[in-house]
């Protein structure tokens, strides 16, 4: 089987063929040691060994633990991919994106109202989380449409506090 | 010495304290909230009783809770370890009129002390220098921009009440002085309950470096010598090391003999610790934390000394055994906070449950933690996990130590900081000792972790391996055809791949 991976920024190209495995076409000696019941498992690449600890598994998306760095892995396998390509995906948003909260907490105060601009940098919504209060601001220029949260509301992780309008066609049609 | 004694807190500074209990044969009780009856306080103490539920209000701060807590289970004596109640005057107070005996200062020194307008006030009488700035809370933000305008930007705003960074605002430009002052306030409501704050000038490339202290009751007061605690995210301490890499024997003399006679000046009981803003040789006091600091082993492992055990010897009444002139620094130490924030995120706060955690050991490597795999970490408490400690016979040894540990050490299950203590190794700046508080905004790359290309690459071959595992594991029947016999090498090696 054929797997797009990406770490971070870097993307590659895996493929497990019977007893080879192949990194962006190149042949790897690889090995992967696993216990019975530890999650921990002994990496070989050559004669390098690594400490290998798989933390989660969602979707497409793996935290793995290796020498104690941690990294982010998003993974396909090549039907998936394709599959995907052919439906379009879901890239590509028409305004900016929502704003959601990046971990569970406290509205502590909403900074603007729906209807107004704000600048890249402008602060939208103050979130206490841990006792700290964590500013929440816009990445880029933008109209707020509707504000979905109030001063003193819980708020759970990823949960939509404000989006923003679509840009005007007229602005997307250059001179 | 106490037969029992009660400890009013969490986490790894609670396992702390119930250690040092242990190894003097005094017997300790845990007080918990329902989320946290599993944690590791819990199942290493002698008895254990519920406060309530998860809100710090409604448990770990529930001062009637805790002395019933103490009565039901005959406590002689009660620890507040730092956070929660460690600070609060009325707290001390209620234990000594249970007629137990509180592990810490009196409610007098508490008072003087937490109020940390009163405490500029004691201490610049009692000839310890101090940040210029204005003695008083001011009353409105136009209040303190007259005071910021008057000795000049940048300024910075500080809860009267405060501590550990909250309710507290760098404010740079007059224009943004007024929200800064309306969010100290409502952190500083929030968190302490006061919202008083006042202004001081704000010292360019100052150092944070602290001085332990400790006094008993029959009018003895050492100091322990100086850590080091400038890499601070927000005014939160990151890392913290014994010796300072800077201090001179003739500034740490001034500076010990300038802690010692602020603790005088409040006739200070039991292990506390002067802070102080070092820049060029000049030193101010900043505040006094009457209570165990969390990097107290930074300075246990350069003297030698119990710092838990002489807080609980000296609350007992006992005489400190030994002089100023015996004590002796040795090696070097440094302390990592560990803590569940994630670093390439912002140090936003991370939730989840401890997995597979694989702790560092080995010569030299100290962790003090309060984390067990399956302990579910919330949000309602600190987000301190635990402490990576090194010691070694000098700054570079400790160093290559400290980088050795942190390979070792695993925390699955969630984000931790781990990532950004790597990364800060790196830094020429901090491997020479070139620190100050604002050593993260001066070097903004450290918050930039990146993973270098060859572990990119073998983390994604990782994936694909333990991607198939997986797959074959949950396909028990192999596809024929498939060549049974013809193993590859990471195949013939899994499990449960012959089930």
């Amino acid at each position: 089987m054929r797997y797009f991976v990406e770490v971070g920024d870097e993307a590659f190209d895996v493929e497990v063929d019977g007893d080879r495995v192949l990194v962006d076409g190149e042949a790897v000696e690889v090995t992967l040691f696993r216990g019975p019941s530890s999650k921990v498992g002994s990496l070989r690449v050559g004669h390098r060994s690594h400490a290998l600890l798989e933390a989660r598994r969602k979707g497409d998306e793996r935290i793995l633990h290796l020498d104690g760095e941690v990294f982010r892995v998003n993974l396909v396998d090549e039907r998936t991919h394709f599959v995907r390509e052919m439906t379009g995906g879901a890239s590509g948003s028409a305004g900016p994106k929502p704003l959601k909260a990046p971990m569970p907490g406290l509205v502590v105060k909403v900074e603007v109202e729906a209807g107004e601009a704000v600048l890249p940098g402008q602060g939208l919504v103050i979130v206490e989380a841990m006792k700290m209060e964590n500013e929440l601001t816009a990445e880029v220029e933008g109209v707020v449409a509707h504000v979905l949260v109030e001063a003193g509301q819980t708020v759970e992780k990823d949960q939509i506090l404000l989006d923003f309008e679509a840009p005007h066609a007229a602005a997307e049609e250059g001179p | 010495m106490f037969k029992k004694l009660l400890i009013a807190n969490r986490g790894e500074i609670a396992v702390r304290i119930i250690r040092a209990a242990r190894e003097m044969g005094v017997r300790t009780v845990a007080v918990h909230s329902e989320v946290d009856a599993l944690a590791p306080h819990v199942l290493l103490a002698d008895e254990a009783v519920l406060l309530g539920p998860a809100p710090s209000s409604e448990s770990y701060l529930r001062i009637d809770r805790l002395l019933e807590a103490a009565r039901e289970t005959g406590a002689d004596a009660v620890h507040p370890g730092y956070g929660f109640l460690s600070e609060r005057a009325p707290f001390a107070r209620a234990v000594e009129d249970a007629g137990l005996v509180f592990v810490g200062p009196t409610p007098e020194t508490i008072q003087a002390m937490g109020d940390k307008t009163e405490a500029r006030r004691r201490m610049k009488e009692a000839g310890v220098p101090i940040v210029p700035g204005i003695v008083d809370p001011a009353a409105s933000a136009e209040e303190a921009r007259a005071a910021a305008e008057a000795m000049g930007f940048p300024v910075l705003l500080k809860a009267t009440a405060g501590g550990g960074g909250k309710g507290m605002r760098v404010v740079e430009e007059p224009a943004a002085l007024s929200r800064a002052f309306d969010a100290a306030r409502r952190e500083a409501e929030a968190a302490f309950g006061d919202g008083s704050v006042y202004v001081e000038k704000y010292l360019q490339r100052p150092r944070h470096v602290e001085i332990q202290v400790l006094g008993d009751v029959h009018g003895n007061v050492v100091h322990l010598g100086e850590r080091e605690c400038s890499i601070q995210r927000r005014h939160q301490k990151l890392v913290e090391e014994a010796p300072s890499p800077v201090l001179t024997p003739d500034e740490r003399r001034a500076m010990g003999e300038a802690a010692v006679r602020a603790a005088a000046a409040v006739e200070y009981r039991g292990a506390g610790t002067v802070e102080f803003l070092y820049q060029d040789g000049e030193f101010f006091f900043l505040e006094m934390n009457t209570r165990l600091q969390v990097e107290h082993p930074v300075t246990e492992l350069v003297t030698g000394l119990d710092l838990v055990q002489w807080q609980l010897r000296v609350a007992a009444g006992e005489a400190l055994d030994f002089s100023q002139e015996q004590v002796r620094l040795q090696g070097h130490a440094i302390e990592c906070r560990i803590t569940s924030e994630d670093p390439a995120n912002g140090f936003l706060p991370s939730t989840g449950v401890i997995g597979e955690l694989r702790l560092p050991q080995g010569p030299g490597v100290r962790w003090d933690g309060g984390i067990e795999p399956g302990y579910e970490v919330g949000l309602h408490y600190d987000p301190l996990l635990g402490k990576l400690v090194v010691y070694g016979p000098d700054r570079p040894a400790a160093l290559a130590r400290l980088r050795r540990a942190l390979d070792e050490l695993v925390i699955p299950g969630i984000e931790t900081c781990i990532p950004f203590h790597r990364r800060l190794l790196d830094e020429t700046d901090f491997q020479e000792g070139d620190l100050s508080i604002r050593f993260l905004e001066e070097h903004p790359q450290v918050l930039e972790i990146r993973a270098d290309a060859d572990a990119t690459r073998t983390a994604a071959i990782a994936a694909v391996l333990l991607e198939e595992e997986a797959r074959r594991a949950s396909t028990p029947a192999r596809p024929a055809g498939s060549g049974g016999s013809q193993m590859s090498p990471w195949r013939a090696q899994g499990w449960p791949w012959n089930e």
